[in-house]
């Protein structure tokens, strides 16, 4: 691509923090730390982006240095069908949005449009609809499931029955969710056994941990080791913290059948429901508990088991005898638990509470008098910290619900009581077209691969804008001596220059629109000053290429592209000012125009595929409008020059053969030169330009 | 270009019954062929007709769900709205797959990556101007002036979309939906979230759950009284046989322990509050700092009958002798009374050991970072501001402000004797306060501390005492009988109403109430000697119930074990996203099912409140607010429930 060393050459005058901010290939750069999309962008100089930021900076300003983007807003965001329908529903103040929507133009600014603006390397294009589409917008399919840790697939019947997260040993440190690695520990030697002959065949019980090589935590803090070194979930699983041993879920079903079996009929579940209560269930027992409890009452209150009334029969059948749970399995598969009949099966009265914790009644035991006192006594008995003691809101977050947990809600505050975290499951995901339902983007389905079988990104379909902001020596004012850098002065024209770059192989006609002042607090003029223009095709890539490089191999599809332009893509820089280009303009004028600076309504700069065009901005002054208005301080991001524009590209593509057929191809435009067929696209997009300095 | 899939539904296909043309031109086709064929064959191209008669026509347009989609309309999807999180999880299982927070990260644009960046929250401040603090990190707010709803509609898709590639990772084929949403939910904001759901995930249908009432499911009750400490207010819901029959709310919610959280760090690190709780309130620390603290550190005194904890400076309650005197007052004046009480009550209450316990705090979110040292003592008064406030007087409150405790006593107050009966004893913790260490015992005990004091009286104070004591005025008696009298006859109304208006025994007779009083072994045992009124309701004789009888002679379960009643007791609930798997789970129908087509086509303002929903007894009975469960005929209306209509 377009190395920044050709730069210099025609702007002289820039100086080289701004080479860095503007001038890239495709140049989409965003404001935060992000990889750069395209490897066009990989030059050093792009990568400095942490500043030492000073004492003063962080306060005051506090924005890391700009980077101007360009950002897409999705055609699909407008016609959400429900807020606009909008008669009936106005005089409930349902419909603000929608009558927003309508008339006005797109503001960057507003609430919503944060959820609708992508870059463009997050848009895919469906080529059968000619539509833009967005994450929003594509239905997605599951290619396979995956462990993004040992990178091991998943089948996908185990998704629903063990859960979207990793059943093997791979975990997430609960601290700094850094990855765990199994450790063998030597268990110090105990004495006792040190005496006695065979020491070496210690027990190797517990002698396994997990532990973060990041943070040092390790799975003994929580008291909990591993006999094996292998499917640690499981074994995890059975612990609480502190080692003590848990039942799963599976074991209880089968201990309380055992019980059943041995107790027989009625007297155990009497004795069952009578257990005291204040046996603390955790939650997945609960559930299950009430679960049962729930199902045996609805199949009972059916009447299918003693409308007359054999008391025995009805206490006794809690679930534990043959015939009761036949029926409450013959009434959940006969349908006659449809909704219907849960009104007639819940006549209040019939169906009645939950009395014991067998049946998932759980008294709350509201004193957490020993939580307080251990959280008051840590560092008397620790010497820690009681505040680090504590767990923090997102360590909390970030753990997998533990349903071990007896209630307080699940929710656990020590960092004692956290827990290794499993690695959520990651998916691999093909994505189709809404409306079409052809295919847009299908990944490999092999988990290690990372290439795609069919990807459609937009990138490949719409012009790519860049941004850099035109400074000519003898033109520009030069800056105030006081403002910070990369900042635009308020109430005083600057330009800048925007590059469309053409990736289709069809030349391509570009109209732009704007609000001549843009919308939001701080209103800032606008002026396009040339707002349509074309932009030549893509297709000679391969020559300048080989001619860049003076390459003798030449690949096979160079050469039928390379013959359709010859004379204009030529010279090392590819790039000419429009001056030279434009009929009528001497090249003598068109010196003089570079000193005279952009004109109205002339193209600025053009290239083989790509075309630049300078827009002139008059930003508010963001201090005195702040003053006035009396809408308080300057919000975050408010002193971010963003220019809302309507982008409309016209081409002329070749139809696809299926719609040559008569009668067909006649959906967009005149059906000329035999398959030509004229497309456009239209969407709105944000310019971010740069911040605007907050003096005045 | 509507992004609207062409899915139907595996009901739609099956129930795709032939038209009555293509039917009727079969059976043309078939009478001209009669008279060549007998009557056996007939029946079998008759057969075969319709079968294809309701299947050609179904598949016309190529649909483009793979068989699969059988399996898809298994899997219910159940979504717990909250301010600050929803839970997402399927039907069946028994704790949600995802929790997905709001904040700002989510309300960033795509590739905005400046969470990222190094120092960046630092930055807070110009994100809190304008009175933002923390508005980010919730999804709604209760007042929706000047809310832009397709915003929340936008953070409502997100948080959806997020949960299902994140943590339940299925794909985006259309299923049915269950929204367990609380109850008090304004209607626009209910729009906005159904029409985001609509319109981004295409479900079939969204099913609505009252919140409240999937609390009480997921505790095993069928009445109870649910105390969510929520983030924007506090909620306290009756619910009586699955109905949600009274509400009471309170602005003292985990918002408001933020800020005194953060008013307090405040005050330690030596800025000058100004007391006024308004939006032009200058904040030093970041909200999700403040959150933090909260959660981590803050935590609940114990009860104690004396009022005004030592740390804080005793104040005076209201000046005497304006209004109605306080409890307080009363305290005040006979303190060897309370404190004989305090005893017996808080027996069980070990005192707090005395030396300050002191921890340290690093606080990075202000202008410099810093920590302060703070004794655990001070740790509690945040919580102690947001929920009890009891340095104040209990009268000096207003309507939205009332403390938890006395919200709660007002609660049960206000419901009529049978299901309080039920209800006190089933007195269910929810929401996110409930993670305050020691919060939930001091809202019990100061109830159980009210009740002993006032007894179910609403009357109380200064006034009434004397009345009672002062054997000089003569009136006393009379008086006494008078409210004796009307009271008692007003519950008989309420009796003979019940009787007569349900005769399907939907409310427990009400010698339950009777069971109230005796049975009570706690707290208002001794509220029967300083109260009459109730007392001498409960010793009437109870009245024969055949209902009742019946019942007992049906279902002999509930004879051996009756439920427990009138006596305080708190339960424990698995919270409202596990009630809402669980009855979806057991296929029990909710009152509001909204079918997609038609809030396509209508959008809220199709909803209706059929009189037909809520039946004329639970009209009378309970006055409003019915909810009402099952009792759909046919699909065409439909209702919002609960949740009213536009």
């Amino acid at each position: 691509m377009f190395g920044n060393n050709r730069l210099p050459a025609f702007h002289p005058g820039l100086t080289q923090s701004r080479i860095r901010d503007t001038t890239t290939g495709s140049g989409l750069w965003f404001p935060g730390l992000r990889s750069p999309p395209l490897p066009s962008e990989s030059d050093p100089a792009n990568d400095q982006l942490p500043l030492p930021i000073t004492q003063e900076d962080l306060y005051d300003t506090p924005m890391a240095p700009f980077n101007p983007y360009t950002y897409i807003r999705c055609p699909c965001s407008e016609l959400n069908p429900y807020t606009k329908r909008t008669p009936d529903v106005t005089a409930q103040g349902l419909s603000r949005a929608a009558q927003d929507d309508d008339d006005h133009t797109f503001d960057p600014r507003a609430a919503r449009s944060n959820y609708s603006l992508y870059p463009l390397e997050y848009l895919s294009f469906c080529e059968d609809c000619h539509q833009i589409r967005c994450p929003r917008c594509v239905a997605e399919e599951i290619v396979c499931y995956y462990c993004p840790n040992c990178l091991f697939e998943v089948p996908s019947s185990n998704i629903r029955s063990e859960g979207s997260r990793c059943t093997r040993s791979c975990f997430q440190c609960p601290i700094c969710i850094g990855p765990l690695a199994v450790n063998h520990v030597e268990t110090p030697p105990d004495p006792n056994q040190l005496l006695s002959p065979d020491h070496a065949s210690s027990s190797h019980s517990g002698s396994y941990i997990l532990s973060c090589s990041y943070c040092n935590w390790s799975s003994t803090e929580i008291g909990i080791k591993f006999d094996k070194p292998n499917s640690i979930h499981m074994q995890l699983a059975k612990l609480r913290n502190g080692g003590e041993t848990r039942l799963t879920a599976k074991e209880r079903k089968e201990r309380r059948k055992e019980q059943a079996s041995q107790g027989g009929g009625g007297g155990s579940s009497t004795g069952q429901g009578e257990e005291d209560l204040d046996t603390l269930l955790d939650m997945e027992t609960q559930f299950a508990n009430l679960k049962s409890f729930y199902q045996n009452q609805l199949s009972d209150a059916n009447g299918t088991g003693k409308v007359g009334g054999d008391p025995s029969a009805a206490l006794g059948n809690l679930g534990f005898d043959a015939p009761a749970s036949l029926s409450r399995i013959m009434s959940l598969y006969t349908g006659s638990s449809s909704l219907h009949d849960k009104k007639s099966k819940s006549r209040p009265g019939t169906m009645r509470e939950a009395l014991a914790p067998s049946e998932g009644l759980q008294l709350a035991s509201l004193d957490e008098s020993s939580a307080i006192t251990a959280l008051q006594d840590f560092e008397s008995t620790t010497g820690l910290d009681a505040y680090s003691s504590t767990a923090s809101t997102s360590q909390l977050q970030s753990q997998a619900p533990y349903l071990g947990a007896s209630p307080l809600h699940g929710l656990t505050r020590f960092t004692s009581s956290l827990r290794p975290i499993p690695y959520l499951l990651r998916t691999k995901r093909s994505k189709r077209c809404p409306q079409c339902r052809h295919i847009i983007s299908k990944p490999e389905s092999k988990v290690t691969t990372t290439r795609f079988r069919i990807r459609l990104i937009a990138g490949n379909y719409i012009p790519t804008i860049t941004i850099k902001q035109l400074i000519i020596p003898g033109l520009t004012p030069p800056p105030m001596p006081n403002l910070p850098p990369d900042t635009i002065e308020p109430l005083k024209p600057a330009q800048f220059v925007l590059t469309f770059k053409n990736p289709i192989f069809e030349s391509v006609r570009v109209t732009l629109a704007t609000p001549a002042t843009t919308p939001g607090r701080f209103p800032a003029k606008v002026t396009i000053l040339c707002p349509q223009f074309d932009i030549d095709s893509n297709t000679d890539v391969w020559e300048e290429a080989l001619k860049d490089n003076n390459a003798t191999s030449s690949s096979s599809q160079s050469q039928n592209l390379s013959s359709s332009t010859g004379p204009e893509g030529s010279g090392p820089g590819g790039r000419k000012r429009a001056g030279t280009l434009r009929p009528g303009t001497a090249g003598g004028a068109s010196l003089a125009g570079e000193e005279l600076g952009p004109e109205v309504g002339k193209v600025w700069e053009r290239g083989r595929n790509w075309t630049s065009i300078v827009i002139e901005v008059i930003p508010a002054s963001l201090v005195q409008t702040a003053k006035r208005d009396g809408r308080g301080p300057i919000k975050e991001d408010e002193d971010v020059l963003e220019i809302p524009m309507f982008v409309r590209i016209e081409w002329e593509a070749e139809a696809p053969e299926d719609e040559i057929m008569p009668g067909l191809s006649s959906a967009k435009g005149g059906n000329k030169d035999g398959g030509k067929e004229k497309r456009e696209l239209a969407y709105w997009c944000v310019l971010g330009l740069g911040r605007v300095a907050r003096t005045l | 270009m509507s992004a609207s899939l062409p899915h139907r539904s595996v009901a739609n296909i099956r129930g795709a019954a032939p038209t009555s043309s293509s039917r009727s031109g079969s059976s043309h086709r078939e009478r001209e062929s009669s008279s060549h064929r007998d009557r056996g064959d007939r029946d079998r191209e008759r057969g075969d007709r319709d079968y294809s008669g309701t299947s050609t026509p179904a598949r016309p347009i190529p649909t483009f769900n793979t068989p699969s989609s059988l399996r898809a309309e298994e899997e219910l999807i159940v979504v717990d709205f909250g301010t600050r999180k929803i839970q997402v999880g399927f039907a069946g299982d028994s704790a949600p797959r995802g929790i997905v927070w709001f904040g700002p990260e989510q309300q960033r644009r795509i590739g905005d990556f400046r969470d990222w960046q190094t120092d960046y929250h630092q930055d807070w401040r110009s994100k809190a101007a304008g009175g933002n603090w923390g508005r980010d990190y919730e999804l709604w707010r209760p007042d929706v002036r000047g809310l832009e709803l397709g915003q929340v509609g936008d953070k409502v898709e997100k948080a959806v979309r997020e949960a299902y590639t994140k943590y339940m990772l299925i794909d985006s084929r259309p299923r049915r939906m269950v929204c367990v949403v609380p109850t008090g939910l304004p209607i626009p904001l209910l729009s906005a979230a159904l029409d985001s759901l609509f319109h981004r995930f295409q479900p079939p249908t969204v099913s609505l759950l009252s919140s409240p009432v999937a609390v009480a499911v997921a505790a095993g009750v069928r009445s109870a009284l649910v105390v969510d400490l929520g983030w924007n207010e506090t909620i306290v819901t009756s619910v009586y046989e699955y109905r949600e029959v009274a509400t009471k709310r309170t602005v003292r919610g985990g918002r408001r322990l933020t800020e005194e959280t953060h008013r307090f760090l405040a005050k330690e690190l030596g800025h000058v509050q100004r007391d006024n709780r308004d939006d032009k309130q200058e904040y030093v620390l970041s909200f999700e700092e403040c959150h933090d603290i909260a959660n981590r550190l803050v935590w609940c005194k114990p009860f104690k009958a004396e009022k005004t904890p030592k740390s804080l400076p005793p104040q005076p309650a209201t000046p005497e002798g304006e209004g109605l005197a306080t409890v307080e007052e009363s305290d005040e004046d006979k303190p060897t009374i309370t404190i004989t009480t305090t005893t017996t009550t808080t027996a069980g209450e070990k005192p707090l050991p005395p030396p300050p316990k002191v921890t340290t705090i690093p606080l990075r979110s202000g202008r410099s970072p810093t920590s302060v040292e703070v004794t655990f003592d001070q740790l509690s008064e945040p919580c102690e501001n947001t929920f009890f406030d009891s340095q104040y007087s209990l009268s000096s409150f207003d309507d939205h402000e009332i403390p938890v405790h006395l919200l709660v006593y007002r609660a049960l107050l206000q419901l009529p004797l049978d299901v309080r009966a039920l209800c006190m004893s089933r007195i269910i913790f929810s929401g996110g306060g409930t993670t305050v260490l020691g919060l939930r015992k001091r809202i019990f005990d100061e109830v159980c501390h009210i009740v002993q004091e006032r007894g179910w009286d609403p009357v109380y104070g200064k006034a009434k005492e004397q009345l009672r004591t002062n054997p000089k005025l003569k009136k006393r008696h009379g008086r006494h009988q008078t409210t004796n009298n009307s009271n008692s006859s007003s519950n008989n109304n309420n009796n003979s109403n019940n009787t007569l208006t349900t005769p399907g025994g939907v409310s427990p007779p009400t010698a339950a109430s009777g069971a109230a009083g005796e049975g009570g072994t706690a707290a208002p045992a001794s509220g029967q000697e300083e109260d009459g009124i109730w007392h001498d309701a409960a010793n009437s004789v109870p009245e024969f119930d055949p209902i009742e009888a019946q019942l007992a002679r049906t279902n002999p379960a509930s004879n051996g074990r009756k439920p427990l009643q009138g006596q305080l007791r708190a339960i424990e609930s698995l919270g409202p996203w596990a009630g809402g798997s669980l009855t979806t789970h057991l296929k029990v129908s909710t009152v509001s099912t909204i079918d997609k087509d038609q809030w396509t086509q209508h959008g809220v303002t199709g909803a209706t409140v059929r009189q037909a929903d809520v039946e004329a007894k639970t009209q009378q009975r309970l006055s409003w607010n019915a909810m009402n469960r099952g009792g759909r005929e046919g699909k065409e209306p439909w209702t919002l429930g609960v949740w009213g209509a536009a």
